[in-house]
């Protein structure tokens, strides 16, 4: 909101200049965000907080300002004289919907003449950004600027029946507003209208029909008082965010009506000419009150630290307009806000207002007494030690939305339950929320592939979504996932090797080892969105904890992809909550260790984890570990076969094996591949 | 000095200076001090044939000689062996300006790093890490906070709706709702997390951002406690010297309430272009915990008073790295994730 400093200097005597005067308002609470000189005027931009409806206008900041610059504003009442017949005879109002309107009144003044505005009117609207339309308009805008109080100026000729009735719409009533459009209103809204029809959107805009025009003169002028919420569901519903609906709708002074119909009528009488009826019309049938709210010395001592004396918060108090009451001997006081102040009801409200004009720099700076260690989220130690895992692996740390391409995400959902739907969601492309991170990753790896980064490791900690049936509150939990495509070590310089499932896999297993906890399995899975040959399950005592492999060429064809993608999706809470390994210590072999290979050409049907698990289940207890070390298929190799070679290590227990030995248990292994995995010898 | 042997020595000498290489060395090497027929051994031969009083003596020669060669062939047989290593070491010389070879490290994202570290001062400072739902209910996003129905907060142009009661929260305040349900105070709690408010992308605004609520509820807690707490975060967070500033301001859950700044930890509070010329730069809000909320979660707001505080974790990150765009935060484009730690 913009003011004017030599407006403002109109309603109270400025001793600092502008910048210094916005330094102490700032400091007051009401946050001027910028100053701008106009002429040799300055303008002040304020950012104030929707608590403080008040200082919406030059009176506003003008009450604040005062107390800042230890002075007091001046108190002008507008004069001009009033004619008969009274207003009564001319004129009604009668108001149906009381709830939303608590209070209107009217004034009429007869003979104007509608015109331009002087030029110090037009200098005025347009230093803080209005335009001059003709003098009339002008007058109740630059009313609303000086006090706060919109008002609103009908044709009182163009009125049927010369009257006013403030109602709800009737169903599929219309109303074209100033702005030029037609609206539908809605019967739970407000309208002015008169006799027969609706000529305003109370509080909102006036309609065309009845608007001030060249030939206009005789003026109605309408100052009311709305139900806020009332206001800002109109203002919003028909998409008229203006000024008036702005100030109704945060909360209007319910006493400024009569006065600033006064002023309007005293500038129409100065710069349109025209006589002011006598009287005015008011409707207020329950008068608004508003109870004490009551004070003690020792509560803003509690709250704040500040020592302020009952006197002076009493000051304070007096001074921003309060009605006070002071109980110096119980060190207490009772202030009725005024009818401005719709922010204050409690006693802390209090405290605010005596601390923040005593001043918040004077509160002292201390520690809160306290014991006691602070601590971290569950297993936050592991999460952070598996982040290094990664990050020592080459993959970047991604974050992405948490909603989500709806159609996409059922794709990569762990049980393909719902999520939750966004009812307002700002982008169509995002309206569920995610139930899968591959979804985001995804977009991700897309996302580089188009900016031609092709490399790519990523992975993201963050939460899914999953609720039992669509509507129902969705459980929240922790994943891990995990992306990668392209070379498996970026710019290698000694050539290029391209990732592949066992770069992913390994990337699993890395997780595994960082949070410490053994007996998983890995089985080959079928999962929908994954290569029916490169997809894996990990899983622990029956319990599923992963699914990972290569994105299914299918759904890479949605997405373009012209190369491998391969990624994975980690329970990554469940993983952390698993209770670590204990670490033990078992002796060093004394004696040495001696190895054999077996290099074989092995069906293409058998896998290495059942070859590696049949050699250990030989129930060999020399034999200490089983390694693959290479595996290929070459043209020269009869179908359907490959070539495997693995290597055994034997240690003796007690004693070290001879040649012999080693050669004997090593052919029980050359046994077990030719007899049962149907293995031939290269 | 019998002549002979003069005359071998210099024949050594010669000899010696045509050797280029350890197997002439070698072959040197036999041909004077060879066991058997060597020419110093040969020499030795003759001492039967010399009188008494010449035997002294030209053992003593004899033995000079031989050790003499002795010396001058391991002298060049060290110059040789130090050559050859030399010749080893050149050819085992490589590009060292090449690549080591690595998986290049990944990164952390910004927020990853600005978040552990907010957890890290605060716990030291006695919080404890809290953490509640991103789906929240009316009552714990709104209500509980003094959130009244029909107030902005909770229209629909501002807060994703889910359905019905639902909705994503708008703040990390949230948590203290949970907080303060969970356990009686004293507690002190911090909660980082994401929150949602319907904010259409430009480079200052997400419609998801991450925030971090503090909060602080026992006897006698007060607004100079809340001002010290957060300066001493600066300092910590920001480095020392730095200074504090509080405004007053205005949400509904906090009562008095603050925004707080402080001091420009790039100019010291001259004026850069990180402060945008002001010298102060926006911390959070903050403010004591309004009754009505402590009413709420049913503390006693005569027996207990309480600060907190909320800070836009993006918001430092963006400061703290001078990202000029924060939509970049969720792009996760490599090219940008590779900048951090």
């Amino acid at each position: 909101m913009k003011i004017s400093y030599n407006w403002l200097s109109e309603h109270v005597p400025l001793t600092p200049g502008p910048k210094e005067l916005a330094e102490r308002l700032t400091m007051a609470g009401l946050a001027v965000d910028s100053i701008e000189s106009a002429g040799d005027d300055h303008v002040l931009e304020f950012d104030l907080t929707s608590n403080r409806p008040d200082c919406l206008s030059h009176l506003g900041i003008a009450r604040e300002a005062a107390i800042v610059c230890g002075t007091s504003r001046k108190h002008r009442e507008p004069s001009f004289e009033e004619i008969d017949p009274a207003i009564e005879t001319v004129t009604s109002v009668e108001v149906v919907a009381a709830d939303l309107c608590p209070r209107f009144t009217a004034r009429i003044v007869r003979g104007v003449k509608v015109g331009p505005s002087p030029k110090w009117l037009v200098d005025r609207l347009e230093a803080i950004g209005q335009r001059s339309v003709n003098n009339i308009a002008d007058i109740t805008n630059y009313v609303m600027f000086e006090m706060g109080q919109p008002t609103h100026a009908f044709d009182l000729n163009l009125l049927h029946g010369r009257r006013i009735v403030v109602r709800r719409p009737l169903p599929g009533e219309t109303l074209n507003t100033l702005d030029g459009s037609t609206h539908e209103l809605s019967v739970d809204q407000l309208v002015i209208c008169d006799s027969d029809r609706a000529v305003a959107v109370a509080g909102v805009m006036g309609g065309e029909e009845t608007e001030i025009n060249e030939r206009t003169t005789d003026v109605l002028i309408e100052s009311a008082y709305f139900n806020p919420a009332s206001i800002r569901q109109t203002a919003r519903m028909l998409g008229l965010d203006t000024e008036a609906s702005y100030r109704f709708a945060r909360g209007a002074d319910f006493n400024a009506q009569l006065r600033a119909s006064a002023r309007v009528a005293e500038l129409i009488v100065q710069l349109a000419g025209g006589q002011v009826l006598r009287g005015a019309i008011d409707v207020y049938p329950s008068p608004i009150t508003r109870d004490p709210v009551p004070l003690r010395e020792s509560r803003v001592e509690r709250l704040t630290g500040l020592k302020v004396g009952i006197e002076r918060a009493a000051d304070i108090l007096r001074a921003l307009e309060f009605e006070v009451e002071l109980r110096a001997g119980e060190k207490d006081l009772r202030a009725v806000p005024p009818s401005f102040r719709i922010d204050v009801s409690r006693e802390e409200d209090l405290v605010e207002e005596v601390a923040r004009h005593t001043g918040y720099e004077k509160v002292a700076v201390t520690l809160p007494a306290w014991s006691g260690e602070g601590t971290y989220l569950p297993n936050e130690r592991r999460r952070r030690g598996v982040r290094a895992a990664l990050t020592a692996l080459g993959f970047d740390e991604a974050y992405s939305f948490s909603f989500v391409n709806g159609e996409r995400d059922r794709l990569f959902r762990p049980r393909g339950r719902p999520t939750a739907t966004l009812s307002n969601p700002i982008d169509s492309n995002q309206t569920e929320m995610r139930g899968s991170l591959i979804t985001g990753l995804l977009e991700a790896v897309q996302h580089n592939f188009n900016q031609g980064t092709r490399d790519l490791k990523l992975f993201e900690v963050g939460r899914v979504f999953e609720a039992e049936k669509e509507g129902a509150r969705p459980d929240e939990r922790e994943m891990l996932a995990l992306a990668i495509s392209g070379p498996a070590v970026r710019d290698d310089w000694r050539g290029p090797r391209v990732a592949d499932f066992y770069d992913l896999k390994g990337a699993i297993e890395t997780v595994l080892s960082a949070v410490n906890v053994s007996g998983f399995t890995i089985e080959r899975a079928s999962v929908e969105y994954l290569h029916p040959g490169q997809s894996a399950a990990l899983s622990r005592e029956g319990e599923g904890f992963a699914r990972f492999g290569r994105l299914h060429p299918r759904v890479a064809s949605l997405y373009k992809f012209r190369q491998p993608v391969f990624v994975g999706e980690i329970e990554f809470q469940k993983l952390l909550a698993l209770e670590a390994d204990q670490i033990r210590y078992s002796a060093l072999p004394r004696l040495p260790a001696s190895s054999r290979d077996v290099s074989m050409l092995v069906p293409d049907a058998v896998m290495w984890g059942e070859i590696e698990k049949a050699v250990r289940d030989l129930g060999v207890s020399e034999i200490v570990s089983v390694q693959v070390f290479d595996t290929f298929k070459g043209k020269a190799m009869p179908d359907g076969f490959r070539s495997l070679a693995f290597r055994v290590t034997y240690r003796g227990e007690g004693r070290t094996l001879t040649d012999e030995e080693i050669a004997a248990m090593h052919e029980r292994v050359r046994e077990l591949m030719t007899q049962r995995f149907g293995a031939e010898l290269r | 000095m019998d002549e002979k042997l003069a005359e071998l020595r210099e024949r050594f000498t010669e000899d010696l200076a045509a050797v280029s290489s350890a197997d002439d060395l070698s072959a040197l090497r036999d041909k004077y001090l060879g066991r058997k027929s060597g020419l110093i051994a040969a020499e030795k031969k003759r001492v039967g044939s010399l009188s008494t009083d010449e035997r002294a003596s030209f053992g003593r020669d004899v033995n000079e000689l031989s050790a003499f060669v002795e010396a001058e062939i391991a002298r060049l047989g060290e110059r040789f062996a130090a050559d050859a290593e030399t010749r080893s070491l050149e050819r085992d010389r490589i590009d060292i300006t090449l690549p080591g070879t690595r998986p290049p490290r990944g990164h952390l994202h910004p927020l990853t790093l600005v978040r552990q570290r907010l957890e890290d001062v605060f716990v030291s400072m006695g919080y404890a890490v809290e953490d509640g739902p991103e789906i929240e209910t009316s009552f714990y996003n709104f209500d509980a906070l003094n959130i009244p129905p029909g107030h902005p907060a909770r229209d629909s142009a501002d807060t994703f709706y889910v359905s019905g009661d639902l909705a994503l929260r708008s703040q990390t305040s949230t948590v203290q709702i949970h907080a303060m349900q969970r356990q009686k105070p004293p507690l002190r709690v911090i909660a980082p997390g994401r929150v949602f408010r319907r904010d259409t992308p430009d480079p200052t605004h997400n419609p998801m951002f991450f925030q971090l609520e503090g909060l602080n509820v026992d006897r006698n807690i007060t607004l100079a406690d809340l001002k010290g707490t957060l300066q001493k975060f600066v300092e910590m967070m920001y480095g020392p010297n730095l200074r504090t500033r509080f405004r007053p301001s205005y949400f509904p859950f906090t009562e008095p309430s603050a925004e707080v700044d402080f001091s420009c930890y790039v100019c010291n509070g001259s004026g850069c272009r990180v402060c945008k010329f002001s010298g102060w730069i926006e911390l959070g809000g903050s403010g004591m915990v309004h009754p009505n909320v402590l009413e709420t979660v049913g503390i006693d707001s005569e027996e207990f008073s309480g600060f907190a505080f909320g800070l836009g974790i993006d918001r430092m990150a963006g400061l703290m790295y001078d990202i000029d765009d924060i939509r970049l935060l969720f792009e996760n484009d490599v090219r940008f994730l590779e900048q951090f730690a």
